[in-house]
């Protein structure tokens, strides 16, 4: 990254030099999310990283799926929302073993917090990871954590416009959950107005409505991340 | 939001080249700032002052230049900036994923990183 001491022509005393580094910050981050996807992947395990604000569902999400997918695989969960309630009692009934992230004052999980998380696992008897994120709908979206897919929750009740105010992270994910159908009456929110809306931001993304409360659509959501 | 340790790490890596070219005083740091992170130039520079305060790099200039997004389309091969949406209730239009000339979707190919450019330092 930075260039050989070599390159530097002898100073006199107290000579100012302009040296070129070309050094980028935010790549750090990116080669332990790949380094981690590599080992990821190494053991057949897929991770799944759950994005969006408090109280989207990205909780309820992950109990439903777990729900649905846990007689095909052995799951992990990491939660990195710290207001999050995957409990002892969901590890009790459902056999699948919860690490909590402290991430401090941080916004976001990184991919050296994710590395670190994974050491704790045994990944040889694990098929799937899903990964709870902050809550938040800005700052993880620069951070790729290493999993093979991105999942937005969004709800309706965070009103009719968050995705044309935040249109970066629905960049980054592959799946976009519209969460909490049950209330887009009483919310005034028309739900093929935000499908639209994702689709204008990035066409390529998959759109599933949701009720993470009943499980509805949690099938779908599951037929889009390709599991 | 997460300015405060982005800086730090810029910081550090400015403090590690300063410390092995045996620097006695860095004058002026070169950053751009990609328009797709999520790094508010404003804040950068204010936490850069505050975490410099006491080092060889106190006093330095640091200059921020902003790196425009680009995309590229994967089917008419278009490179440049962003296609935007005109929306009645946004400030500012939102960016898409659409290629301005087709309308297939596009890939980004900048705007996303955070460079230290280069480093003024007297040795
Ligand atoms: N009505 C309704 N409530 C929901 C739905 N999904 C989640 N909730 C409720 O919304 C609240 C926040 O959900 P949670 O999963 O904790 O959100 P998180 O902060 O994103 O993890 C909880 O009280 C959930 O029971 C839904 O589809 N419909
Ligand atoms: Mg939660
Ligand atoms: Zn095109």
């Amino acid at each position: 990254m930075s260039k050989p001491l070599g390159d530097v022509v002898k100073a006199d005393e107290g000579e100012v030099f302009d040296i070129e580094l070309e050094e980028n910050i935010l790549r750090a981050n990116q080669k332990i999310a790949d380094e981690n996807r590599d080992l990821l992947r190494k053991h057949g395990v897929t991770a799944i990283d759950i994005m969006g604000s408090i109280g989207a569902g990205k909780t309820s999400l992950i109990e439903k799926l777990v729900e649905l997918l846990k007689n095909r695989y052995r799951i992990a969960a990491f939660k990195g929302d710290l207001t999050t309630t995957i409990d002892a009692e969901m590890i009790r009934r459902h056999g699948v073993e919860v690490v909590a992230i402290n991430t401090g004052k941080e916004c976001h999980l990184d991919a050296n917090l994710i590395k670190k998380a994974v050491q704790r696992l045994d990944l040889n008897s694990l098929d799937l990871l899903l990964i709870e994120n902050v809550g938040n709908l800005i700052c993880p979206a620069e951070f790729p954590l290493g999993s093979e897919k991105r999942i937005v929750v969004v709800s309706v009740t965070e009103g009719p416009y968050m995705i044309v105010k935040h249109p970066f992270i629905f960049m980054d994910a592959q799946v976009v959950a519209i969460n909490k159908v049950d209330l887009a009456t009483a919310m005034g929110v028309e739900l093929n107005k935000l499908k639209n809306d994702v689709a204008e931001v990035n066409p390529k993304t998959e759109v599933v409505f949701t009720n993470c409360r009943t499980g509805e659509g949690v099938q779908e959501v599951v037929e889009a991340l390709g599991l | 939001m997460h300015e405060g340790s982005i800086t730090t790490q810029i910081v550090e890596s400015i403090s590690r080249e300063a410390t092995r070219r045996k620097a006695k005083k860095v004058t002026e740091v070169k950053l751009t700032i990609g328009e797709l992170t999520f790094l508010n130039p404003e804040q950068v520079k204010f936490w850069y002052e505050v975490l410099t305060k006491d080092t060889i790099m106190a006093g330095s200039k640091l200059i921020v230049e902003e790196g425009k997004g680009k995309v590229r389309c994967l089917k008419c091969s278009y490179e440049g900036s962003f296609k935007y949406i005109e929306d009645t209730v946004l400030y500012t239009p939102m960016p898409t994923l659409q290629c301005p000339k087709c309308n297939s979707s596009v890939e980004i190919i900048g705007g996303k990183d955070c460079v230290i450019r280069s480093i003024k330092m007297i040795i």
